[in-house]
């Protein structure tokens, strides 16, 4: 992941962050496990997959100064099983920006594929913002 | 596994202590660094007047009592809508339930439509939500 390449008030509908891949190999998927309490099996635990797709787009722009970024809703779909190992990766485009009152929302969509572009998960977060 | 899912059913519940620590490792694994989630002095002066688990947190443990009740059906055929209600703090503990609502059946598919909820030591919803699991493509 390269540095933050745009700010949140560049986040308009249609805008598509670059592309991210991630390996899911052991290593991160213990961590996780670890993190999260659970133990594992031979396939990556859906959430984490959403983790790091959430993490990529979070990581990608900044906030202005001294305001807070908050997760509000969250929908998921799972697909596919995922295999530890796999290689996935994660698009994520702005579905739409509301002013509410106070708060700024912004609804991004994802979706995840495997190595063989399959898709994998697809998701729709809603990150809210006060103004 | 998925021979009692039936209405009515209830999961068994899962129950998680939130701590300082929980909360660094799982931004170390996520990679999600938000220093309202890590940053003790940059978030007392928020409106939150805290750090707060991340969201993905707590729904981690909404997935993992799903697995619990149907396996690889949760992993290769889940659905899920959640919302955060309010945040987990350190020191809180979740308790994570839910319940079949009623089984529904399209083309020969059944799916479990099912509620969840997390609250925390208090009584409060932090989480609530809904999720649809295809069960099978043959049941009667």
């Amino acid at each position: 992941m390269s540095g933050k390449a745009v700010t949140y008030e560049e986040l308009t509908p249609g805008y598509e962050f670059p592309p991210v891949s991630y390996e899911l190999n052991s290593s991160f998927v213990s961590k996780y496990q670890k993190a999260v309490d659970s133990v594992g099996d031979a396939f990556v635990p859906p959430l984490a997959i959403t983790a790091c797709a959430i993490a990529a787009m979070t990581g990608s722009f900044s906030m202005p100064a001294g305001t807070i970024a908050i997760h509000a809703s969250q929908e998921l779909e799972f697909f596919k099983l995922v295999p530890i190992g796999t290689t996935i990766e994660c698009h994520t485009r702005v579905a739409q920006r509301i002013a509410r009152g106070k708060m700024s929302m912004l609804i991004l969509e994802q979706e995840i594929f495997n190595n063989n572009k399959e898709k994998v998960q697809s998701g729709r977060a809603t990150i809210a913002s006060p103004t | 596994m998925l021979e009692d899912i039936q209405e009515g059913k209830i999961f068994e519940s899962v129950v998680r202590h939130i701590t300082r620590d929980k909360i660094n490792l799982y931004a170390e694994a996520s990679g999600d660094f938000n220093p309202i989630h890590i940053d003790e002095d940059f978030a007392a002066k928020t409106p939150l007047g805290g750090t707060i688990a991340h969201g993905m947190l707590n729904l981690a443990y909404v997935s993992e009592m799903m697995t619990l009740a149907f396996g690889q059906n949760w992993l290769s055929g889940g659905k899920l809508r959640a919302k955060f209600k309010e945040p987990a703090r350190p020191g809180d503990t979740l308790t994570i339930s839910g319940r079949i609502n009623c089984i529904d059946k399209k083309d020969d598919v059944s799916y479990a439509n099912c509620d969840f909820e997390c609250r925390n030591q208090k009584g409060e919803i932090i989480v609530a939500g809904d999720t649809i699991v295809k069960i099978s493509h043959d049941r009667k």
